[in-house]
């Protein structure tokens, strides 16, 4: 089995910006590949004229919003640089168990890109702020080039929503088998540059 | 949804089914996310998972009504799914005819415009292609289905994305009444767009889906750009209790109907809230209003097979209140000269009003007779008829500035306890009818109006003394010279004159406070005053020639009216004197007389 994989388009993003971005496509994403029984909720976005759809889980909603505060924690570290954010969908195979092994292998089948362009222009928050919480990063440009940068980032952002709509139906054959009342196929979100301790487990 | 609990008929039996399904959950999340009044509420709030959900494992919660109707996609799964998503925006050219709407013809332009138009279609492989049933075909039905439901989910996303969207969530989430709303239409066919159409939209074409033997195709052809639209809510009045109505001691009793009628504002798009009755962008909105209905003719959209409205257009509703006013308006509004020459006033009815006849003798017919008089009740003015429109002012809503007609010495002739005096009438041109027509008439706007039973008792006691003024100010007219003696009257005519003038002066007092009246009452003073210099040739005259009259003596009063002097005067009593005298000595008796002042 073949691994798709999927580079997104390019973001450029202010630091305040980044939860809102990636909780969109991250969830968008994952929508996409729950192929189990799914309530759908609708979520506007609020800093962008944008609505996504989430698997109206709580417990996933919880741990993606995890990996997005270690991913801002990581970029508050490395600042002014352009980073990626990969999610990563498997399948578990037992390998012939040994006498002093009993591994399990992962075959990805299928791996999305999202590239980030933080900008320079950033706070470092200490902590850890509510996952809900926007905070609003005022900078120093002015207000018309702030506006014009939020709405091409606006643009980008559907555009990369169309890009994963596009792909997902491009590309079905590679995905596994439905499983009975299995929801989420297997997945870990990654920092290539900087491996994450959390994966996701059945 | 597992497809092995499927009734095992046949593979193609199943696909079939799994496509019948598609093309419905298809329809379900478009109109989801375009027809607000088929989207839930609370979709979080109902947790049960219904036999549709699990087909395709989206759960969508209640398929609406229409998509039970659509059994014939499951009698020919080869015809398209046509689906309209039609932008309804109210025009701007409202028709001021009253014909219109009491006919039913639709006085206002919509204009109806398709933003989204999704195809939805199942081809199958040309004929000459036998498919038979094969072992791979036991999981192409399968495959079929786990593609549909990952193609599903971006269906559900991208109708999320797409423009129409954005004035879905306008709908839904205001409360307020917008110019505009969305309906859809769902057919097998469609007319194609115009040239100018196909310019002004963007076409995305999903991936196929495969269902062997054939494909699933849908695509959408949408309008990018809606700002053109002037989509916006309405402004109008929310509904409001209206503290100051007319009729209160409280406002402005000189309010009256506006003979212009803004339209504009009537009618809305109540989408979200029917506004009761009384809930109007006019001036006065009064209850009475609200007994008139008139059900509003559907609007029905030409060529169209299929249409479905939701239960907020304006089309579909019965009657909406605004719409509803606005029709009972319009005969207002007709008939606006006629208010602007009376000035009703609520709460008076003019059904019961002494002086309504006179106005409403031109309505053409009794209802609208019933109309205006539940419409524009009057305020019982003075008993007048016949001579209303010299005396009454045009201001009916104030009766204390009813301007009425001077007192009367002749009042004093008739009773006043008797309110219907048959010597009155003589010179009155209505028929006795309408007199005993005030008198119930008085009483009926006693018992119609509680609120006003105070002001309208006034009125009452009033009406019966100015009426009777008003029958002896006809008499005024023979009086060519206010100091003509009265033949008829008796000697102490004028003191009961004064006495009965007073109470006339009294009882009107009670009952008009204005100063037309006080203007009235004045003048009549003067006219039935007793002279202010009184003539001694007169008043002695007068009792000299009654006491010459009893004892026989005649005399000619033609002197009595020429200029003389003072030594003339003075000549004549010492004459008068001597005979006094003469007599005296002849019966033997002495007079004391007076000396003259």
């Amino acid at each position: 089995m073949n691994c798709e994989v999927c580079q997104l388009k390019e973001l450029e993003v202010e630091h305040f910006e980044i939860r809102e971005v990636l909780r969109c496509i991250l969830h968008t994403i994952v929508f996409h590949r729950a192929l189990g029984l799914v309530r759908p909720k609708v979520i506007d976005l609020e800093l962008f004229d944008i609505t996504y759809v989430q698997c109206g889980d709580g417990e996933l909603e919880k741990k993606i919003d995890e990996k997005i505060e270690q991913f801002i924690s990581w970029v508050e570290k490395h600042p002014n640089k352009k980073s990626q954010v990969c999610i990563s969908f498997y399948e578990v195979k037992n390998k012939h168990p040994s006498w002093f092994t009993n591994k399990t292998e992962r075959l990805y089948w299928e791996q999305w890109y999202i590239n980030l362009n933080v900008s320079q222009q950033q706070k470092v928050h200490s902590g850890k702020s509510h996952p809900s919480k926007i905070v609003v990063d005022p900078g120093g440009n002015s207000l018309e080039e702030r506006s014009a940068r939020r709405a091409a980032l606006e643009t980008s952002l559907r555009e990369v929503l169309f890009q994963i709509i596009k792909f997902v139906n491009e590309k079905k054959d590679h995905v596994p088998p439905i499983s009975d009342g299995v929801v989420y196929f297997p997945y870990e979100v990654t920092i290539p540059r900087w491996i994450l301790s959390l994966i996701h487990e059945i | 949804m597992d497809l092995h609990g499927m009734a095992p008929h046949s593979e193609s039996g199943k696909l079939e089914q799994v496509v019948s399904q598609f093309l419905l959950k298809s329809l379900h999340i478009i109109l989801d996310s375009r027809i607000p009044s088929l989207h839930p509420r609370d979709p979080t709030c109902d947790s049960r998972v219904r036999k549709s959900d699990k087909w395709f494992n989206l759960v969508l919660g209640d398929r609406p009504a229409a998509l039970d109707n659509l059994n014939f996609w499951h009698r020919n799964l080869m015809d398209p799914m046509i689906i309209d998503i039609i932008l309804v925006q109210q025009g701007t050219a409202i028709s001021t005819s009253v014909g219109n709407l009491l006919s039913g013809s639709p006085g206002r332009t919509a204009t109806e415009t398709v933003i989204e138009r999704w195809l939805v279609q199942f081809e199958s492989p040309p004929r000459g292609i036998a498919s038979q049933p094969s072992e791979g075909s036991a999981a192409s039905y399968k495959k079929t289905y786990k593609k549909s439901i990952i193609f599903l989910r971006s269906l559900y996303l991208q109708t999320r994305l797409l423009p129409a969207y954005r004035i879905f969530k306008q709908l839904s989430s205001s409360s307020q009444p917008f110019n505009f709303d969305i309906i859809y239409k769902v057919s097998s066919f469609s007319e194609p767009f115009s040239r100018v159409e196909e310019e002004m939209m963007k076409e995305y074409r999903f991936v196929p889906i495969e269902a062997l033997p054939g494909r699933l195709h849908v695509s959408v052809t949408y309008r990018p750009q809606l700002s053109e639209f002037n989509l916006q809510p309405l402004t109008t009045m929310p509904p409001k209790i209206i503290s100051d109505y007319v009729g209160s001691p409280a406002t402005d009793p000189l309010r009256y109907f506006p003979s212009s009628y803004k339209g504009d504002r009537a009618i809305s798009f109540p989408s979200k809230v029917m506004h009761s009755p009384t809930s109007v962008p006019f001036q006065r909105p009064h209850s009475w209003t609200s007994g008139f209905h008139k059900p509003v003719v559907n609007h029905h959209l030409a060529g169209s097979p299929t249409v479905y409205r939701t239960s907020q257009m304006s089309y579909d509703s019965p009657s909406p209140p605004m719409e509803r006013i606005q029709n009972h308006r319009r005969p207002l509004h007709q008939r606006a000269p006629f208010y602007d020459e009376c000035q009703l006033s609520p709460p008076f009815s003019p059904s019961v009003s002494p002086s309504t006849p006179t106005y409403l003798r031109n309505s053409e017919s009794p209802r609208q007779t019933r109309a205006s008089s539940e419409t524009a009740p009057v305020t019982i003015p003075s008993p007048i008829s016949g001579r209303s429109s010299r005396y009454i002012s045009p201001n009916f809503s104030d009766p204390s500035k009813l301007s009425l007609p001077p007192l009367s010495p002749r009042s004093t002739r008739l009773d006043n306890s008797s309110n219907e005096s048959p010597s009155g009438m003589r010179l009155i041109k209505k028929p006795e009818a309408s007199r005993a027509d005030l008198g119930s008439a008085g009483q009926k706007v006693l018992k119609d109006n509680k609120d006003d039973s105070g002001r309208f008792s006034g009125l009452l006691s009033s009406r019966s003394s100015s009426k009777l003024s008003f029958q002896d100010d006809i008499d005024d007219c023979d009086f060519s010279c206010p100091f003509d003696v009265d033949d008829v009257d008796p000697p102490d005519s004028r003191i009961s004159q004064n006495v009965d003038w007073k109470r006339n002066l009294e009882s009107t007092s009670m009952g008009r406070k204005s100063q037309d009246a006080a203007v009235g009452v004045l003048v009549h003073m003067l006219r039935t005053a007793p002279p202010l210099r009184q003539d001694s040739s007169c008043y002695s005259s007068r009792s000299l020639r009654a006491e010459v009259e009893n004892d026989g003596v005649a005399t000619t009063a033609s002197g009595f009216f020429m200029p003389r002097r003072t030594s003339d005067a003075l000549e004549e009593l010492r004459s008068y004197r001597e005979m006094k005298d003469l007599l005296l000595s002849k019966s033997g008796t002495r007079v004391l007389t007076r000396e003259p002042p």
